[in-house]
């Protein structure tokens, strides 16, 4: 994918969004055609794939696994709840601006931005890796930005909990990573089952649990419907567009992402490049934003139950369930 | 891993001292009517001291206080790029680096640059570039070193680092467009939900905190964070009326979010006549 763009193209785009008309025929609003499919990925808790018509691939896996709670030693929260711990990167194949250490920064801004929107922990200041320590306020505010409700994830409280290891792997790069990663995050947690936990009380505070196996018997993510979505709004000239390909990418001046959940609440906001954005235009941007990203839940959420139900009824019907495989449009 | 050799750690059972607070000490909440601070109102910012001329070594550096957070900036460039053999470039860099001090925070962190600083340095260069005329110096860089010493509140550390910057830029005699001002407004509830004890109720307080609509407390410090629902950062140029930086953090009605940005733009117009002042008297000294 190139990073230097020409003047007569930069032109050329920015004339073309001027007229509502984008270098692929669409207009300023419209997103490109998204395909999306879950539990892709058997060794996982729970995964799925979302490609973009433009060659965006990006595949998220959600796996959970047992360990200590993390305590905020200065507010002591976080001793009834679990973890959501993200991780984002892309493959050195996906682009090749990725190769070696290209990918790094734009790693950790979208690992950064992930942890930000689903688990808000941002006023704690750790200083080890991306994870943060849950710091929830009041107690009626135990989901956090993210939806999820931690306390669930919760085993044994003050020392056992879930711990969810969101990874996405950027496969491909065809523009607009963020709002992918954030849809397939958003499926992925979809489908993630979690086995279910016996704990025993042996007495004197000392407690046991059992991981029971049931493959049948799981239990989903409490609080996934509200998870966020981001939409990325990219300023060209005086107008915005959004899922905008790599050389509108490349003309853009600045970048908004709106993360927005199903009740309209806004979940987080990030200005990136080296633009500017006029204060009113900013809240006009923020509006759209919301608007098109509870309608993009909506349509999120269909064609998920859609699958779901289809997966259903084939068990039922005893049929295997067969996933479309890598290559299958 | 190789251990720190320069520092002795204590034996695997020790833990970090407590902090010894006097008996009649009462952290505070917002269910009070007052801030953190009681002189200040919920619209009231902290006072700035700024001034330049902190680091002699620097073409221009600037220290910045809002009471307890503390930062320093230092400005080298324009300067060539270390490896020319990069290509050639007909715009300037600007690359800013952040750093906690180890001992700025209440929980102590690490001597390398995190994740976290890293994002934020990243966001710092993403917020300033606007302002500076790269244009004029191709094939140069202009390294902004900030140094956090103090931290109270998270919000207002990176609403201060954008303002520093600016200063310590203007000050190096950087050419800029304008300067860049930096604010933070946290959302805090000011009151339990009532209805907290019904069961009837419990589910509508589980649909999220919108029953609650939370108070616009400006520039909000550590106490008054620890209770946040959610928080904005705003990075704004006052003369051309451009936002450069903005980051929003937790759940938000919409309106909250547009009330808020006008209550950081108008805070970010204050803090322009400060640092204009502080630019000016560096003038007198020199």
């Amino acid at each position: 994918m190139p990073s230097l763009i020409s003047p007569a193209e930069r032109d050329y785009i920015l004339k073309g969004i001027e007229c509502n008309i984008r270098a692929d025929g669409r207009q300023r609003p419209d997103y490109r055609e998204v395909i999306l499919e879950t539990g892709v990925i058997s060794q996982t808790s729970g995964s799925a794939r979302v490609r973009l018509a433009g060659g965006t691939d990006v595949l998220v896996s959600v796996k959970a696994d047992i360990g200590p709670v993390l305590v905020d030693p200065e507010t002591g929260e976080g001793a009834d709840k679990g973890q959501i711990i993200c991780n984002v990167e892309c493959a050195p194949s996906a682009s090749q601006q990725f190769e070696g250490r290209g990918a790094d920064e734009l790693n950790n801004e979208l690992t950064q931005m992930m942890t930000r929107f689903l688990s808000h922990n941002t006023t704690s200041l750790t200083s080890a890796s991306s994870t943060t320590a849950p710091s929830s306020t009041t107690s009626h505010n135990s989901n956090g930005a993210g939806g999820i409700n931690l306390s669930k994830l919760c085993i044994i409280p003050g020392e056992q909990c879930w711990i969810l290891y969101v990874d996405a792997l950027v496969l491909d790069y065809g523009g607009n990573l963020v709002d992918a990663v954030f849809m397939g995050t958003r499926a992925a947690i979809f489908d993630t089952r979690i086995p279910k936990t016996e704990v025993q009380d042996l007495g004197d505070g000392n407690f046991d649990f059992e991981v029971l196996d049931d493959a049948e018997d799981t239990e989903i993510v409490e609080g996934r419907e509200d998870m966020p979505i981001c939409v990325t709004l990219n300023k060209i000239g005086a107008r915005h567009i959004v899922d905008a390909s790599p050389l509108e990418e490349l003309c853009t001046e600045a970048k908004l992402v709106v993360a927005v959940n199903r009740s309209g609440e806004l979940c987080g906001l990030q200005k990136g490049q080296d633009g500017g954005i006029e204060p009113s235009l900013l809240l006009e941007m923020i509006q759209f934003g919301k608007t098109l990203g509870q309608t993009l839940i909506k349509q999120l959420d269909a064609k998920i139950k859609a699958e779901a139900d289809a997966d259903m009824v084939k068990r039922q019907n005893g049929q295997p369930v067969v996933k479309l495989g890598f290559f299958a449009q | 891993m190789a251990a720190d050799r320069k520092r002795v750690a204590g034996p695997e059972s020790s833990v970090a001292p407590l902090v010894e607070y006097p008996i009649d000490y009462q952290s505070w909440t917002p269910f009070t009517e007052t801030r953190h601070d009681s002189h200040r109102q919920p619209e009231d910012l902290r006072p700035i001291y700024l001034k330049t001329g902190l680091i002699s070594e620097a073409n221009g550096s600037a220290y910045i206080e809002l009471e307890k957070t503390k930062l320093t900036c230092g400005v080298y460039g324009p300067r060539p790029v270390k490896r020319a053999g990069q290509g050639f470039s007909d715009r300037g860099t600007l690359n800013c680096e952040i750093k906690f001090a180890t001992f700025s925070c209440v929980k102590r962190r690490g001597t390398m640059r995190d994740a976290q600083e890293k994002e934020l340095s990243q966001i710092l260069s993403q917020g300033l570039t606007p302002a500076v005329r790269l244009e004029l110096f191709p094939k140069s860089n202009v390294d902004i070193y900030i140094t956090v010493l103090e931290s109270d509140g998270w919000g207002s550390c990176i609403a201060a680092a954008f303002t520093v910057a600016s200063v310590a830029l203007a000050h190096a005699g950087i050419e800029m467009l304008d300067l860049v001002a930096g604010c933070s407004a946290s959302y805090i509830p000011t009151s339990i939900p009532s209805s907290a004890s019904t069961s009837e109720s419990t589910s509508e307080s589980s649909e999220g905190a919108g029953s609650i609509t939370p108070q616009i407390f400006m520039d909000a410090d550590l106490e008054e964070e620890k209770f946040q629902q959610g928080s904005i950062v705003l990075a704004y140029m006052p003369s051309l009326n451009q936002t450069t930086h903005v980051l929003q953090t937790g759940k938000a009605e919409g309106a909250i979010i547009s009330q808020s940005v006008e209550h950081c733009v108008e805070a970010c117009n204050k803090i322009f006549a400060v640092m204009n002042h502080a630019l000016l008297e560096s003038i007198d000294q020199k």
